[in-house]
C-alpha cells in the first residue's frame, strides 16, 4: 500500500493491482463534471458579474487541478512504461533524479493541497460566510497549508479533513434542500451525500485496499449525481 | 456595485416576462402596471431592450405595442437557468 522510496518521500498507491486504471477513469470522469460547472459558473460570472459565481469557479477549478494531478501521480506507478516512450525518455533524461514514485509522491501532495482548498472555497460559499473579511480568508488559507502539511505526514488526517468539509458542505446543502425543496437541490443534497460517504470510506484505506475500491465506485456514484441536476437545468427549452 | 447590476438584470428578466406574458405582445401602459416601474424607469429599460433586439416597438390598430423578439427569448431562458443553477448550488 505504501511503497517506502528514496529520500524518505513515499509514494501513495492504495489500490489493489487489479483495480489500477479504473480509479484513474473514475478521477477523469470527476475532472469532467468539475470542468463542466467551472465552464458554466464562470459563464454565469461573465453574464452577471456577480462573485458568487467566479468563488464557485474556482472552487471547482481546484477540485479539477486535484482530480487531475491524482491522475498523473497514479499512473505515474501503474504505467512506468510511459517513462520508456521518447517524451518520457527525455523528460526522464532531464529530471534523472525523478522516479514515478517521486512524481507520485508530489502528485499527491497536489491532490491534497487543491482537494481541500476547493473544498473549504465551497464550504464558505455554500455557507454564505463573508468572503469580505481578508483576516478569514487568510486564516482559511493557513489551515489548508497546514491540514496539507499535517496529511503528508499522516495522509489519513487529508481524508479526515475532507470528510468534515463535506460533512459541513452537505449540512449546508441539506438546508437549502430544506428551503427550497425542488429535485435539483434534492439531487446536489444527495450528490454531497454520497461524496460524504465515499470519504468515510477513504479514512480506512489503510486497513483494507478493498475499502479504496468501495470509495472509489461511492464516488462515482456522487459525481454521477452531482451532474444530474446540471442536466436538467440543460434540459430546459 | 455587483448588486445594481443584479437588480438591473432581474429587472429586465421582469420586463420581459410581463411581455411574455401576455403572449409576447404588450402595451405599454400594461408594461407599466405589471412591471411595476416608475415611467422614467420603464422608458430606461424598454430604450435597452430596443437596442439589444429584444424587443420591438409595434404599431396595432393605431396603437404602440412591445413585441419580445428571439434574443428577448434566448435571454429569459439563460436568466431562468442561471438562476435555477444558483438555487440549486446554493449560490
Amino acid at each position: 500500500m505504501l511503497e517506502a522510496i528514496p529520500y524518505k518521500i513515499r509514494s501513495y498507491v492504495f489500490s489493489p493491482e487489479w483495480f489500477y486504471g479504473f480509479d484513474s477513469i473514475i478521477e477523469l470522469i470527476a475532472t469532467i463534471v468539475c470542468i463542466l460547472l467551472v465552464y458554466y459558473s464562470y459563464k454565469c460570472f461573465k453574464l452577471t458579474k456577480e462573485n458568487k459565481y467566479l468563488y464557485f469557479s474556482t472552487a471547482f477549478l481546484s477540485l479539477t487541478l486535484a482530480f487531475m494531478a491524482k491522475i498523473v501521480g497514479t499512473l505515474a506507478i501503474y504505467k512506468p512504461k510511459i517513462t520508456r516512450t521518447s517524451l518520457g525518455s527525455s523528460v526522464h533524461q532531464t529530471f534523472n533524479t525523478i522516479t514515478p514514485n517521486d512524481i507520485n509522491a508530489l502528485a499527491f501532495i497536489t491532490f491534497v493541497f487543491f482537494s481541500l482548498l476547493g473544498f473549504m472555497m465551497l464550504f464558505l460559499i455554500v455557507s454564505k460566510l463573508t468572503w469580505k473579511n481578508k483576516g478569514v480568508l487568510a486564516l482559511m488559507f493557513y489551515f489548508v497549508i497546514l491540514a496539507t502539511w499535517m496529511s503528508v505526514i499522516h495522509y489519513q488526517l487529508f481524508f479526515v479533513t475532507s470528510f468534515l468539509l463535506l460533512l459541513l458542505i452537505t449540512y449546508s446543502y441539506y438546508m437549502n434542500y430544506l428551503e427550497a425543496k425542488t429535485e435539483k437541490t434534492r439531487f446536489v443534497m444527495t450528490a454531497f451525500g454520497i461524496l460524504l460517504i465515499s470519504h468515510a470510506f477513504f479514512i480506512f484505506v489503510i486497513y483494507s485496499s478493498t475499502m479504496y475500491v468501495l470509495a472509489e465506485l461511492v464516488q462515482l456514484l456522487g459525481f454521477i449525481y452531482l451532474l444530474v441536476p446540471f442536466m436538467l437545468i440543460f434540459k430546459k427549452k | 456595485m455587483t448588486e445594481k447590476r443584479r437588480g438591473k438584470l432581474e429587472i429586465i428578466a421582469d420586463v420581459l416576462k410581463s411581455i411574455q406574458q401576455k403572449n409576447g405582445k404588450i402595451k405599454p401602459t400594461h408594461l407599466l402596471y405589471k412591471s411595476n416601474l416608475s415611467h422614467a424607469k420603464l422608458k430606461e429599460y424598454t430604450k435597452t431592450l430596443l437596442e439589444k433586439g429584444m424587443i420591438e416597438e409595434q404599431i396595432v390598430k393605431g396603437k404602440k405595442v412591445f413585441v419580445m423578439k428571439d434574443p428577448g427569448h434566448k435571454f429569459l431562458l439563460e436568466f431562468e437557468r442561471i438562476k435555477e443553477f444558483s438555487d440549486s448550488f446554493g449560490l
